[in-house]
C-alpha cells in the first residue's frame, strides 16, 4: 500500500461494524484498545477472531477461526478464493486504485476452502461465512499484530492481508482498513526515526542522491552507502566475526532474541560493548564493557508515536536517580566524546531536526502537541494530521496499491516423533517483554510470577501431568522447566508459553530462522517435546 | 431535534439524548454520583432528580431521555429533594476518606448545604481484607451506586465485582467471595477510577499519609507500556520526588480515562533500588565498577574507536529501542550513520 503503519485511528473502532482480529491477543497485549473492540461488539458489531488459541476475545466473537500456527496464508487465500468465486470483490476499487490484481486472482484459485480446512483446521463453512460478512460490510476493519509477523513468512502474511483489504476496497475512509497494532510503546516512532538499516529517517531512501545530499548537508557528514546489518545479521555476525562492537540502548537480546543460547555464545565473542539502560540485564551484566545509567520515561522530555501514528508528548515528571542521565543526553555526550561536536540542548531541538528533514512530519512541532498529539502525515503547520491513510487514493507512488500474490510456505520447524508438540509464544497482560520492569512490581506480579505453559487436558493426561505440575520443555536448542496450566485455550498438539520469565526463557527453545526479507524471528512456531520434571 | 423547556427556557436537543447531558450542555448544573457517560443509564442514586411536567413523580435526569415538548424544572422542589437524598446518603456514610481520594458526595453535600441529620444505627458494614497489594475497599465509604460493578460488566465485560447482600449488609465484593487476585479481575483499576466516594482506593506504601494526596503534582505524559499510547497523569509528590499514583481523565485520547494494570500500577520500577545511578566500567578483574561520567565516556569512545580502526565501521552494530523516545532513536541512528559510519542500526522490534 505504500506505508508502514496502521491505516486508521483507535477511536474509529467504536464505529466498526465488522472486525477481523488475526494474530492479536488484543485484551492482553493492547488492553485499552481492546476496550473499544468490546464496545463495538456490545453495540452490535460482528467480531471474528483468527488465532490458534481460544483467547479472551473469542468469548465475545461470533466466530473463532482456530487455525494451526503458521497457516495464515492458507486461511487468507481461501477467504479471498470465496470472495472471488462469489464475485464479492470491489471491481471499481481494484480498477481505479490498484495494480497486479490478476496475479492474485490466479493464485487464490488454488486455495479452495475445503482444502484450507485440511491445512488450517478451520471449517470451510466458517471460511465462507467470514468472507461473505467481511466483503459485504463497508465498515469492516482488520487488526493484526505479532501472530502475523513473528513468522518466517511474516512478509507473506502481511501481503495476504493487504490483498484481502485491497480486493474489497476496505481502505481510505473511517472505521475500516488494515491496522497493525504496534506492540511496544514507541515501535512506530522507532521506525519513523530511521533506526533501521534499510532507510533514513522518515522512511526516506538511502539510495536517492537528493535525499542523501539533504541529510549530508544538514549533518555535515557523509551518509554511508554500504548496506547495514539487521539485528539477526548482527547476531550471526558476532559468530562469523563481521560484528566486533555493539552499542546497546535499552535492549536485552540475550533474553528477547530467538535461540537465546546461540545469542549468548555470540555475545561472548564481542570485542567491545557499550550499553545504556535502567537496570543491568543478562546481556550487559556479563558482556558490556561500559554501562551508562539511563532515564525512565518519567524522567525526560520527548515523544512516543502510538499505533495510530499519533505523536504524543512524553514529559519529565522527576529527576533521574544519582547521576543517571536522559538517554538522548548520553548519546550526545558519547558522540561528542568521539568528536562529533553536537549542540542539542533539548529534546525539541532533536525533534525539529527530524521534522525539518522528513516531509510527512514537517508540520508537527512541540507547540502543536500540548493538548493532544498529531497523526502523521502532517506536512505543514496548518495540516490537521491524518486520521486515516490512503484517501482519496493509496499513498503509494503513482497512487496505486500493489497486489502481491502469495503462496503458502510451511513453518520452518514441523513437529515430528522426537519433538511432537508445536510451541507458540507470546506475552501476557501482567508482564512486559523480558520483564525487567514488571518483575519489579510486586502488586502486579502477585497475579502471575511463576513460569507456566498452557497445555490441553488431553495432552496433559497423556503425559500424566496435573494442573501446576512442573514439566520440562525440550527443543533442539535448549530446555526449561515450567508449571503446566491445563486449559481449553490450546488444542491438543499445541502448547503456549510467555516470554517473560528469566529463569525459564522460552527463547532457549525457539529457533532463529527468520523471514528472509526482514529477518523477523519465527517466535510463533517451534517443535518441542514435554517431559515430567 | 426536539424542543423542550428547562426552567422556562426553550432549548434544543437530540431526541433520545439523556437529560443530564442536555442540561450540562446548556449550562444547567444537576449533580450526579452514580452516573457515568461510559456506562448504560442507571438512575440509582437519584441525586440528579428533576421534575417533568405531567410525570407522576420526579425523574432522574441521568436515565430520562429528551422528548418533544418536555417541560423540565430543575429547581424548587427538585432542589429540596436532592438535598434530602444527599442527607440520606450521608446517614450511612461513616468514612468519608478511606484512601485519601476525592469524595464527590462530600463535595455535593457542601454545595447543597446538606448534613447528616443522624447516623443510622445499622450503618456500619462488615469490612474485609483482600490480599492484593494494589486496591482496597471500605464499605463505610460506599454508597452502593454500583458504578464499579457496572464498569467491570459493561466496559471490561468481566465478572470481577458483585453487589452482595441487602439493606445494611449490602456491599461490593469480588465475585464468589474470592480474592481480587483469583477472580476474572485484571487489576485494571477501572473500579477505582469511577468510584465517586473513594470507597475503592489505592493501597499506598506503608507510612504514606493519606492526606498528602492533595499536594500531588500532576504531569501529563504518555504511558510507556504498549503501542496504544494512553495519556496519563503521573501524580508526583514533590517532597519525596516520587510517583505516588497514575491517573487518567475521560477527556484524554485515545484512552478516555481507561487504563490497564500496567499503565495504572506498574510505575514503581522507576524508583526501584536496582536502578543504575552511576556509570559502570569493566575493570581488569572482569567486574563492572562505578566510575565518573568523564571516565566512562572516554573508555567507551576509545573502545569503539579501536574496534572501528581495527575492523572498519561495518564491524559495529547499534541496537536502538522502542522503549525510548523518537528523539533518542533519531540520535542513535545519526550516531551510527554520521559519526561511526555504518547503516547497521536496528532493534528487536523488527516487525
Amino acid at each position: 500500500m505504500g506505508r508502514g503503519a496502521s491505516t486508521n485511528s483507535i477511536p474509529e473502532i467504536d464505529d466498526d461494524r465488522f472486525l477481523l482480529v488475526i494474530g492479536s491477543n488484543t485484551t492482553e497485549a493492547h488492553p485499552v484498545l481492546a476496550l473499544r473492540m468490546k464496545k463495538a461488539v456490545r453495540n452490535g458489531a460482528t467480531l471474528v477472531v483468527a488465532d490458534p488459541r481460544k483467547i479472551w476475545l473469542t468469548k465475545i466473537a461470533k466466530r473463532h477461526l482456530q487455525l494451526r500456527p503458521g497457516t495464515d496464508v492458507w486461511l487468507l487465500n481461501a477467504i479471498m478464493h470465496v470472495i472471488l468465486e462469489e464475485g464479492l470483490q470491489d471491481e471499481e476499487y481494484i480498477r481505479a486504485h490498484t495494480e497486479d490484481f490478476e496475479a492474485v486472482r490466479e493464485i487464490v484459485k488454488r486455495y479452495p476452502p475445503e482444502q484450507a480446512e485440511r491445512m488450517t483446521g478451520v471449517p470451510a463453512e466458517d471460511i465462507r461465512a467470514t468472507a461473505r460478512e467481511y466483503a459485504a460490510e463497508k465498515y469492516a476493519a482488520v487488526f493484526y499484530t505479532l501472530g502475523i509477523t513473528e513468522h518466517a513468512c511474516a512478509v507473506d502474511n502481511v501481503w495476504s492481508l493487504s490483498n484481502l483489504v485491497l480486493m474489497t476496497g476496505h481502505l481510505g475512509y473511517e472505521s475500516t482498513g488494515l491496522n497493525a497494532l504496534r506492540g511496544q510503546n514507541n515501535v512506530q516512532g522507532l521506525n519513523d526515526a530511521g533506526a533501521n538499516p534499510s532507510y533514513l529517517p522518515g522512511y526516506q531512501s538511502l539510495t536517492d542522491p537528493e535525499v542523501v545530499l539533504k541529510f549530508e548537508e544538514r549533518w555535515g557528514a557523509k551518509v554511508p552507502q554500504t548496506p547495514g546489518y539487521r539485528l539477526d545479521q548482527m547476531i550471526s555476525g558476532l559468530h562469523d566475526g563481521r560484528i566486533k562492537g555493539l552499542y546497546l540502548v535499552g535492549e536485552n537480546p540475550a533474553h528477547t532474541e530467538p535461540n537465546a543460547h546461540h545469542v549468548e555464545e555470540g555475545l561472548e565473542r564481542v570485542e567491545f560493548m557499550v550499553a545504556q539502560d535502567l537496570f543491568l540485564n543478562e546481556t550487559t551484566r556479563d558482556h558490556a564493557d561500559v554501562v551508562f545509567p539511563a532515564s525512565s520515561f518519567a524522567e525526560k522530555e520527548g515523544t512516543f508515536t502510538n499505533t495510530e501514528r499519533r505523536v504524543n508528548r512524553v514529559r519529565k515528571a522527576l529527576d533521574s536517580p544519582g547521576s543517571a542521565r536522559e538517554d538522548w543526553r548520553i548519546v550526545v555526550d558519547f558522540a561528542n566524546a568521539l568528536g562529533a561536536g553536537w549542540w542539542y540542548e533539548t529534546a525539541e531541538d532533536i525533534w525539529n531536526e527530524f521534522a525539518d528533514l522528513s516531509p510527512n512530519w514537517s508540520g508537527i512541532r512541540y507547540d502543536r502537541l500540548e493538548e493532544v498529539g498529531l497523526q502523521w502525515p502532517c506536512t505543514d503547520l496548518d495540516h490537521p494530521g491524518s486520521r486515516f491513510l490512503h484517501a482519496p487514493r493509496p499513498d503509494r507512488a503513482g497512487g496505486r496499491a500493489k497486489f502481491f500474490p502469495v503462496e503458502y510456505q510451511p513453518p520452518i520447524e514441523q513437529p515430528d516423533s522426537e519433538f511432537p508438540f508445536v510451541l507458540s509464544t507470546g506475552r501476557t497482560l501482567y508482564h512486559y517483554n523480558s520483564a525487567g520492569m514488571t518483575m519489579r512490581e510486586p502488586g502486579v506480579t502477585d497475579k502471575q510470577v511463576e513460569p507456566f505453559f498452557e497445555i490441553s487436558a488431553e495432552d496433559a493426561s497423556n503425559l500424566g501431568l496435573e494442573e501446576g505440575d512442573l514439566a520440562r520443555l525440550v527443543s533442539r536448542r535448549g530446555e526449561l522447566e515450567a508449571e503446566a496450566r491445563i486449559t481449553e485455550r490450546v488444542y491438543p498438539g499445541l502448547v503456549w508459553m510467555a516470554l517473560h520469565f528469566a529463569q525459564a526463557k522460552v527463547n532457549w527453545l525457539t529457533h532463529d530462522v527468520g523471514d528472509p526479507l526482514i529477518g523477523t524471528p519465527e517466535y510463533k512456531v517451534s517443535a518441542v517435546r514435554i517431559e515430567r520434571a | 431535534m426536539v424542543e423542550l423547556t428547562v426552567d422556562g427556557r426553550t432549548i434544543q436537543a437530540t431526541e433520545g439524548e439523556l437529560l443530564v447531558h442536555v442540561l450540562a450542555r446548556n449550562g444547567v448544573f444537576v449533580p450526579t454520583l452514580c452516573h457515568d457517560a461510559k456506562l448504560d443509564p442507571y438512575g440509582g442514586c437519584r441525586v440528579c432528580v428533576v421534575e417533568v411536567e405531567g410525570a407522576p413523580r420526579p425523574v432522574p435526569a441521568c436515565a430520562t431521555r429528551a422528548a418533544q415538548g418536555m417541560a423540565i424544572s430543575t429547581n424548587g422542589r427538585a432542589e429540596k429533594l436532592r438535598r434530602t437524598l444527599t442527607e440520606m446518603l450521608l446517614t450511612e456514610h461513616l468514612n468519608a476518606n478511606p484512601g485519601g481520594r476525592p469524595n464527590e458526595l462530600v463535595g455535593l453535600a457542601e454545595e447543597l448545604g446538606a448534613e447528616a441529620p443522624f447516623i443510622l444505627p445499622d450503618a456500619k458494614r462488615e469490612p474485609y481484607e483482600d490480599r492484593n497489594r494494589l486496591m482496597g475497599y471500605d464499605p463505610d465509604a460506599c454508597i452502593l451506586c454500583n458504578r464499579c460493578v457496572r464498569y467491570t460488566q459493561e466496559v471490561m465485560q468481566c465478572s470481577a465485582l458483585s453487589l452482595e447482600g441487602r439493606g445494611p449488609e449490602a456491599r461490593i465484593v469480588p465475585t464468589w467471595d474470592r480474592s481480587w487476585l483469583d477472580t476474572e479481575c485484571e487489576l485494571c483499576g477501572g473500579c477505582l477510577s469511577v468510584c465517586p466516594t473513594g470507597a475503592i482506593y489505592e493501597k499506598f506504601e506503608e507510612g504514606f499519609p493519606a492526606n498528602r494526596e492533595v499536594q500531588l503534582d500532576k504531569v501529563k505524559t504518555t504511558c510507556t507500556f504498549c503501542g496504544v499510547g494512553c495519556q496519563i497523569d503521573l501524580n508526583v509528590d514533590r517532597e519525596t520526588n516520587r510517583i505516588v499514583k497514575v491517573t487518567s481523565d475521560p477527556s484524554y485520547l485515545p484512552n478516555e480515562g481507561d487504563l490497564c494494570v500496567k499503565g495504572r500500577f506498574a510505575f514503581n520500577f522507576v524508583h526501584h533500588p536496582d536502578r543504575l545511578t552511576e556509570p559502570l566500567v569493566r575493570g581488569e578483574d572482569g567486574e563492572l565498577h562505578e566510575t565518573s561520567w568523564e571516565h566512562a565516556l572516554a573508555v567507551a569512545a576509545k573502545g569503539l574507536e579501536e574496534v572501528r580502526d581495527r575492523h572498519g565501521p561495518q564491524s559495529i552494530g547499534f541496537l536502538a529501542s522502542a522503549r525510548l523516545t523518537m528523539e533518542e532513536n533519531f540520535l542513535i541512528q545519526k550516531l551510527a550513520r554520521a559519526v561511526i559510519g555504518t547503516n547497521s542500526v536496528h532493534s528487536c522490534e523488527a516487525t
